[in-house]
């Protein structure tokens, strides 16, 4: 709930509105979003210095699955500081991580959670006193925030089906990476996310799973994609067999000569008002972007 | 001051560099920007150009810096690797103030402490 000394806040139409509202105010607090993913937005005197989302690895993740630190050292330091206010201090103080690259993970982290979030629409988000997170950066404007998340939406925009699709996708390595000197022929970077890429983890889980923002391993997939080294994988439940009930086809559609039933029964003309299929029409199933 | 803008401002002080920023090299997201930055992101594509491309045409090694002249200025990238995504160190150079060998040894001596 919002401190009582504090103007209350007009109603806001959507996050942007809300990030704006408290920059004018410069107030410190904590907006927790609930939805898919939802997530939490930490603002400082008005500027916003962390968001944290289940849709993109934050700086606790980035930190310890990239192997910069490892996890007795990264216990100890939570240990050391309960109220997990120093956390960045504490980090760079046992000299765990410098304070530059601490400063450039917190910015990453920011952004990329931000591009997350701006993937799908919350159900409701609430004001709350500031909670203590790890993060070490002066603040970003709210508009400085949005700029970035659309030039990053822009930037992915040239994809067949949306952004948030792109991000839902399982992708798999497509036969064509088999072909010797493909691979070879990579960075580094586009081959570890081509062998994260194994038909079950989408952007996310690669992004996760490697150590690295959302955005960028949605970008390594797209130039794979563009490539046709990677493909959505198309779950084989697609093609189950149709439930749908058999109709007789002789009665549902009479030569043009012979003679007009004399009574047509009434599933006659329930099966002449159903749609036909036609072969070769939708024959292969398109690729679903989800599951 | 974040430290970051710390080192950048140090970096300004070298005369001839105009403007100096940090991006992040796969997504160009810009890290912190000091001066004249206003070629920051153009540098950025082209470095992932030459760096895919290299890459493409059997070049072995790392990238390690993208240098554009212009009749009045250089555009130096210099590629800072560290675990993860590498940054680029982008700086704006004139040509009349000094020369490219000075501001490449002074800008070195800068994205060593920038990430310390």
């Amino acid at each position: 709930m919002t401190a009582g000394s504090e103007e209350p806040l007009a109603d806001s139409r959507n996050i942007p509105a809300l990030l704006a509202a408290l920059r004018t105010q410069r107030r410190s607090c904590t907006v927790l979003v609930t939805g898919t993913p939802g997530g939490s937005i930490h603002v400082r005197d008005g500027l916003v210095v962390a968001m944290e989302t289940p849709g993109a690895p934050g700086i606790e993740g980035l930190l310890l699955r990239s192997g910069r630190i490892g996890e007795q050292e990264w216990s100890a330091v939570r240990a050391s500081d309960t109220s997990h206010e120093h956390l960045a201090a504490e980090l760079v103080d046992r000299g765990l991580v410098g304070a530059g690259e601490l400063e450039v993970i917190s910015l990453g982290a920011l952004f990329d959670a931000a591009f997350a979030l701006s993937l799908a629409v919350p159900d409701s988000w609430e004001v709350t006193d500031p909670v203590p997170t790890l993060y070490r950066n002066a603040g970003v404007t709210p508009e400085r925030l949005l700029g970035e998340v659309s030039r990053r939406i822009n930037l992915l925009a040239g994809e067949p089906g949306s952004v948030a699709a792109l991000a839902r996708t399982r992708m798999r390595q497509a036969t064509t990476a088999d072909l010797p000197g493909t691979v070879d022929r990579l960075p580094p970077r586009h081959q570890d996310v081509l062998a994260a890429a194994d038909g079950r983890r989408t952007a996310r889980d690669i992004a996760f799973a490697l150590g690295r923002g959302l955005f960028a391993v949605m970008l390594d997939l797209r130039h794979l994609l563009n490539r046709g080294l990677v493909r959505p994988y198309a779950p084989s439940t697609d093609r189950r067999p149709s439930t749908a009930a058999r109709i007789a086809p002789s009665a549902a559609a009479p030569s043009p000569g012979a003679p007009a039933p004399v009574a047509p029964s009434a599933l006659d003309s329930v099966s002449l008002s159903l749609p036909r299929r036609l072969p070769g029409r939708n024959s292969a199933p398109t690729p679903r972007p989800h599951d | 001051m974040s430290s970051l803008d710390a080192a950048l401002s140090r970096a300004l002080n070298t005369p001839g560099i105009s403007g100096a920023a940090v991006l992040d090299a796969v997504t160009g997201l810009s890290y912190a920007e000091s001066g004249d930055v206003s070629a920051s992101q153009d540098s950025c594509e082209i470095a992932e150009i030459v760096r895919t491309r290299l890459v493409r045409a059997g070049a072995e090694g790392e990238l390690e810096s993208v240098i554009v002249t212009t009749s009045t200025r250089h555009l130096v990238t210099i590629q800072l690797p560290r675990q993860g995504d590498p940054l680029l160190l982008c700086a704006t150079v004139d040509r009349d103030r000094t020369n490219l060998t000075w501001a490449l040894r002074e800008l070195g001596r800068y994205a060593d402490e920038l990430l310390a």
